[in-house]
């Protein structure tokens, strides 16, 4: 029976971290839209902002955004810490869409190049000690003013809780690589149209940089959706594996109420005996030792079941992303466990079937 | 059912062979058997070890068939039957008792005592009306939810003689039925049996005591798988 706690606590575990894995990780991916295309310099100088709105005029692209990037630090009065400072163009949080847990984004209605707010990342607001009565206040960047307009939900999305965000121009004002861009963002119109713009961007890139089609590029374009789908082949693949493993275990596990109920077949030949002699006929010997296996198989099956969402619970604070127990999950392990009493059992409740009532009462 | 007035055969053993294949030996158990017991009989196979009786018992009991010869319990021959129509000829017209009890494990007196209905498809709540009726008139209404090992031997044989008799069989087969209980205890088992068969019950009672076959008033003597002789009247 522990090869069926084992094999059912192991399947339940398994399927609960890899549905909680890809789903924190398909999350975190889905916030930058499934439309979109990074093109992301290898270089400081690889790519500029002309390339930028050259790109935007592309047939399918409808919103188009700059990042540019790099390490500074934020101070308030009492602190400084180390952050990641991103220049964003004007289309940036309408196409991003991160959760605000205060104040308000860099909104493009209200975003003016010689604007001189900040949005805050959940963990750099944190590094700060930033608390909600510092909204409108003024913070140091590289350490120079500005003002503090909302700070970003904890789950915002993908790699955005560490950062700082203010608007292009004053990134540049507090970088010194002026005009270059970190990256360029495309999204296509239709999530359809997302590889030929691929493509077309591409072309579009070496054909000004007069890159051949054989020499390496200075940037490289990745594609959300197919990133998406890396993933989640590879987690199917995960799963699949580790629900190999999970089955062996419950083919040991059954073996063992094989060998259990053969066990007890024999320890009860006499019982058997007078079961026929008082009137029990085979079916309904057959019947009453197949009922014991899967009672027992199923017994194993809650225990597993029960133990694998403990162990599910604490993975899932561990890794954290969200617990829930699955209705499909829970009718898997039954279903799993009710399979292998069957199949398991058949075999010992047939050999006491088919005992002769005479030899099983005479059985010592 | 009053003795004399119906007499028909309840058995019916006519040249009766039975032998088993020991490895390449063949073992005679019984040969030449011809019995007649009547609706009603309160009857004792006897013999030593080895005489037959237990292989009487079997094909009496409709868990064995013979080799060859015919045998015939409440007028249906067991020799053509399937496993199943045997099974169902013994639930109908038999009714065991056993030396050692042999109460089912886990099980409270009702549930053993309900255990053959329950085989025969009766429902639950009418086999324990049936089962607890019949553990009264047995003396152990204060036990019906005891398992046997809250039960004294004599209690735990009234048990099994009640499972016997729950489904009104046409003969009670009692396989040494006093052999695992004190002298006291078993003559009130007998006393219990010649009590069933005052109201019309056939008994057929399997021994190889002498003692206990003469409160039979009809012996049959078995000796190396044959009928030595057939008394009647007591002794």
């Amino acid at each position: 029976m522990l090869g069926v706690v084992i094999g059912v606590a192991a399947i339940v575990a398994l399927t609960s971290i890899v549905d909680g894995a890809s789903q924190g990780i398909n999350k975190s991916l889905a916030t930058l839209g499934t439309n979109q295309l990074s093109i992301t310099a290898l270089a400081p100088d690889a790519l500029s902002e002309h390339d930028a709105e050259e790109l935007a005029k592309l047939d399918d692209v409808a919103v188009m955004f700059v990042q540019t990037q790099n390490e500074g630090t934020i101070a308030t009065a009492d602190k400084r810490v180390n952050a990641r400072l991103v220049g964003v163009s004007a289309k940036y949080f309408e196409a991003v869409k991160p959760q605000i847990a205060l104040g308000s984004y860099l909104s493009s209605s209200k975003y003016s190049s010689s604007s001189k707010d900040v949005v805050f990342g959940a963990d750099a607001a944190n590094d700060l000690g930033l608390t909600a009565d510092m909204l409108g206040k003024t913070v140091k960047l590289n350490g120079q003013d500005f003002r503090l307009v909302g700070v970003l939900d904890d789950q915002a999305g993908f790699g955005t809780s560490g950062r700082v965000y203010v608007t292009l121009d004053s990134a540049r004002k507090l970088f010194s690589q002026y005009p270059y861009v970190s990256s360029i963002v495309l999204q296509a119109a239709t999530p359809e149209a997302v590889d030929s713009l691929q493509i077309s961007a591409n072309r579009q890139l070496r054909e000004s940089y007069g890159l051949g089609a054989d020499t390496d590029a200075r940037f490289t374009i990745t594609n959300q959706a197919s990133l998406i789908a890396a993933v989640s082949s590879i987690t199917d693949t995960l799963g699949l594996l580790l629900t190999g493993i999970a089955g062996i275990s419950l083919i040991v596990g059954g073996i063992g109420i094989m060998n259990i109920m053969l066990v007890s077949v024999r320890e009860r030949t006499r019982e058997i005996g007078v079961r026929r002699a008082i009137g029990a006929k085979q079916s309904n010997i057959l019947t009453q030792f197949l009922i014991e296996a899967i009672v027992l198989s199923l017994a194993g099956g809650v225990v597993g079941l029960i133990l694998g969402e403990i162990a599910a619970y604490f993975l899932a604070i561990l890794g954290d992303w969200v617990f829930s127990i699955q209705l499909e999950t829970v009718l898997l392990a039954l279903g799993f466990s009710l399979v292998v009493g069957v199949v398991f059992g058949v075999w010992p409740a047939r050999t006491a079937a088919k005992l002769e009532p005479i030899d099983a009462l005479r059985f010592e | 059912m009053e003795q004399g007035i119906v007499a028909s055969p309840v058995v019916e053993l006519e040249n009766v062979r039975r032998e088993y294949l020991v490895g390449e030996q063949v073992t005679v158990a019984l040969d030449g058997i011809d019995l007649v017991v009547e609706r009603g009989e309160f009857l004792a196979i006897v013999g030593p070890s080895g005489s037959g009786k237990s292989t009487m018992m079997n094909l009496i009991g409709c868990l064995d068939r013979p080799s060859s010869g015919l045998v015939k319990i409440a007028s249906d021959s067991t020799s053509d039957l399937s496993d199943n129509q045997l099974t169902a000829l013994r639930s109908k017209a038999i009714g065991f008792v056993f030396q050692q009890f042999q109460l089912l494990p886990n099980t409270t007196a009702i549930e053993n005592v309900m255990a053959p209905l329950l085989y025969q498809g009766i429902s639950s709540k009418q086999a324990r009306v049936s089962a607890k009726a019949i553990l009264k008139r047995l003396g152990l209404a204060d036990r019906l939810n005891f398992d046997r090992n809250r039960l004294s031997g004599g209690q735990q044989q009234r048990v099994a003689i009640a499972r016997a008799l729950v489904t009104n069989p046409d003969i009670v087969l009692a396989d040494e039925p006093t052999g695992a209980l004190d002298s006291k205890t078993g003559a009130q088992v007998i006393e219990l049996l010649k009590e069933l068969n005052r109201e019309g019950r056939t008994i057929i009672l399997i021994t190889h005591d002498l003692e206990i076959a003469a409160s039979a008033p009809r012996r049959v003597f078995l000796r190396d798988g044959r009928i030595e002789r057939d008394e009647r009247g007591a002794r």
